[in-house]
């Protein structure tokens, strides 16, 4: 009759699997949508930059170019330009960017841009007129800049060849030789790894504090604002037995979300990311190991931790406002953690918690092993995620988890 | 005489600064079916808790025949709490099963046993069903089979009949008296002394915490002097019962305060009850 310790803890970890399957929006918001997310946002973010970008080519500015005597050849391809130019005569003023009463025309939209340009001895003096909060008049702006500067640098060669010097050498009298890209002694995957490096921690932690959230509030506080915690109390298991069994199923539930964000991320880069933007980070398998072990200690410490918390509430409304916060105990070391250098990294980071594991993490996308770091980020990670545990244990023995609040 | 099943020594329970028990003293013998009778808030919940090792004592204890602590025997119990605990997205069945798996029970034999019980209570239809669109009284004959699934020593109901229509509770009655005959021990809170007299054989009368009263309906009669139950109830319970539930928490003092902050005077000026 009598069952022992891992099969009760086995027994209340798949009942709460059971009941959690059986939530088709917990399922979606904590399983479907970390896989779909990454390859969704490699699929449409390029697809969104290329639709911007060609709505951009075909707009159509509006620009007025105000001066006398504008060079011939600037004039022919300020016409080539995609521009609707209107031509006036330049009033008297002291600088060219002065606003004036052009501005109530740009602001009403009437015109996107206006291009002054006055000869001033040999050089030709300019200014353009934009609304920097209109797209369309950065769009004008932007267009007339690209003609000007080829027209600039087409009458500096014209200028330098009438010297008699070779316009070529006296622009360029420093040259790189050869293949920009072939001087970076890193690999792809190296470079890769330092990327990512950069992105999946914060995405890690972020998302394994989050994901954990509502599972933990379910079978803690939601458990007890339904009254069925008390009946679970009553049966022949510990209070420890009761936590490990949960602390099991929402690991499971967030050990899954992660791996299937992850496993998004990875398939966006392999099969939907071009290998210019990014490709897959060369790491060795002893990198990956202790990578599943950072993540594997910093699940433990963030899901008792979640668990204690959420257990100390009296209500799952109670729960709900002290962990939605809480989220910013990750999220700041999490960026943070993104500046500090990882070239003689003094050891003490490794200690602290959460920025531990979050420099480790970045140390081994890297393929950076360091067994010191190693050695700080594991015992640390350890004895946090034993506090943490304690810590859960405690609100888990207390009377008071059947009472209501008067 | 055989030794009790059950027994409850110098008990007290306080929750803070509220005395929830005080020096409760009870023996539970086989056969018995014992009713707790007492108005809300009188301490018949956290006596409940406190037998079925939910709550330990602050002081004293609560020891089955053998001697063992109840919080280290719970297999012996069967509990049905007031609100009956089940789980929404599980049927019937798999809320018993969950719990006969956590006595160690095999599958078959809990299924056999949840059969026969479910017959008679009319649910062996609903077992296949998720509880969440369950009645008051479904839900609580859910809970009452799976409390009995691991053929406990003692069952302990509370309130049971409380918010069932007439033919539910009728049924629950009759399942509790139909365990008594078997010789099954069954401890039952209720607020409802007529439902008590139906049912138990014993009637405890708790009050502020305190045991008023314990004996068989007759002998309640004969030691207050009465005719009538309520009578004899009226008189073990002259004074005032306290307001507050027995074992609710009250709210921290930041609370209390934020709380009063938003909370306006009532027209005749009294304060709010925290």
């Amino acid at each position: 009759m009598m069952k022992s310790s891992v099969a009760r803890i086995q027994t209340i970890a798949k009942k709460e699997l059971v009941e959690f399957v059986r939530d088709w929006r917990t399922i979606m918001a904590i399983l479907v949508i970390p896989l779909l997310m990454f390859p969704l946002l490699f699929i449409l973010f390029p697809l969104l930059l290329a639709s911007e970008a060609a709505e951009l080519d075909a707009i159509e500015v509006e620009v007025i170019v105000q001066g006398s005597g504008v060079p011939e050849d600037l004039g022919i391809m300020l016409e080539n330009a995609s521009l609707n130019i209107t031509y006036e005569p330049l009033t008297t003023m002291e600088t060219l960017a002065e606003p004036g009463e052009d501005e109530s025309r740009i602001r009403n939209g009437s015109i996107d841009a206006v291009l002054r340009l006055r000869m001033n001895d040999t050089v030709l003096e300019y200014a353009v007129l934009y609304l920097s909060t209109s797209e369309q008049s950065n769009e004008a702006r932007s267009r007339l800049f690209d003609t000007l500067a080829t027209w600039e640098q087409n009458e500096t060669t014209r200028r330098i060849d009438a010297a008699g010097l070779d316009a070529e050498e006296t622009l360029n009298p420093l040259r790189w030789n050869g293949e920009v890209t072939d001087s970076d002694v890193a690999t792809q995957g190296e470079q890769a790894g330092m990327a990512l490096s950069l992105f999946i921690p914060l995405v890690l932690a972020v998302w394994t504090f989050s994901s954990a959230i509502q599972p933990s509030i379910d079978m803690t506080a939601g458990e007890r604002e339904r009254g069925t915690l008390e009946a679970l109390l009553g049966l022949p298991c510990s209070r420890l037995e009761l936590l490990m069994g949960k602390w099991l199923a929402v690991a499971t539930i967030t050990g899954a979300g992660v791996l299937l964000q992850v496993a998004g991320l990875l398939f966006a880069i392999g099969y939907l990311a071009t290998s210019d933007v990014i490709s897959a980070p060369s790491v060795s398998l002893t990198a990956v190991l202790f990578l599943v072990l950072a993540i594997l200690l910093f699940a433990i410490m963030v899901v008792a931790f979640e668990l204690a918390l959420a257990m100390r509430s009296h209500s799952v409304k109670e729960a709900g406002s002290i962990l939605g916060p809480a989220v910013l105990i990750i999220l700041f070391p999490a960026l943070f953690t993104q500046v500090i250098n990882l070239d003689g990294v003094e050891i003490y980071w490794f200690a602290i918690p959460v920025v531990n594991v979050l420099l480790a993490l970045r140390e081994l996308l890297m393929n950076r092993i360091v067994y010191s770091h190693v050695i700080v980020w594991v015992v640390s990670s350890t004895v946090y995620a034993l506090g943490a545990a304690y810590y859960a244990a405690r609100q888990f023995k207390r009377e008071d988890i059947v009472t209501s609040l008067s | 005489m055989a030794p009790p099943l059950l027994s409850v020594h110098n008990a007290s329970k306080r929750f803070g600064d509220v005395v929830a028990l005080t020096s409760i003293n009870l023996d539970i013998h086989e056969g018995e079916i014992v009713g707790l009778v007492g108005s809300n808030g009188a301490g018949k919940t956290t006596l409940l808790r406190l037998l079925s090792g939910v709550y330990r004592p602050t002081t004293g204890e609560v020891v089955l025949s053998n001697g063992e602590s109840v919080d280290r025997a719970r297999e012996q119990l069967g509990v049905v709490p007031e609100n009956t605990g089940l789980y929404a997205r599980l049927t019937a069945w798999e809320n018993i099963r969950y719990h006969a798996r956590m006595h160690g029970i095999d599958d078959q034999v809990a299924w056999l046993r949840t059969s026969y019980f479910a017959n008679h209570l009319g649910m062996t239809e609903a077992l296949g069903r998720h509880t969440k669109g369950f009645s008051r009284g479904m839900r609580q004959k859910t809970a009452l089979l799976r409390a009995l699934v691991h053929a406990p020593n003692v069952l302990l109901l509370d309130e049971p009949t409380a918010g069932l229509d007439v033919t539910s509770a009728r049924t629950v009655r009759e399942l509790v008296r139909q365990l008594g005959d078997e010789g099954g021990t069954v401890i039952y809170s209720t607020h409802q002394l007529a439902e008590a007299q139906r049912v138990c054989n014993r009637i405890i009368i708790i009050h502020n915490g305190e045991v008023r009263a314990d004996g068989t309906p007759e002998s309640l009669l004969e030691q207050t002097g009465t005719t009538h139950l309520e009578e004899a109830y009226v008189s073990l319970t002259k004074d005032v019962a306290r307001a507050r539930d027995e074992d609710s928490k009250p709210l921290s003092r930041w609370s209390s305060w934020w709380r009063g902050l938003f909370t306006p005077k009532t027209p005749g000026g009294g304060d709010d009850e925290e």
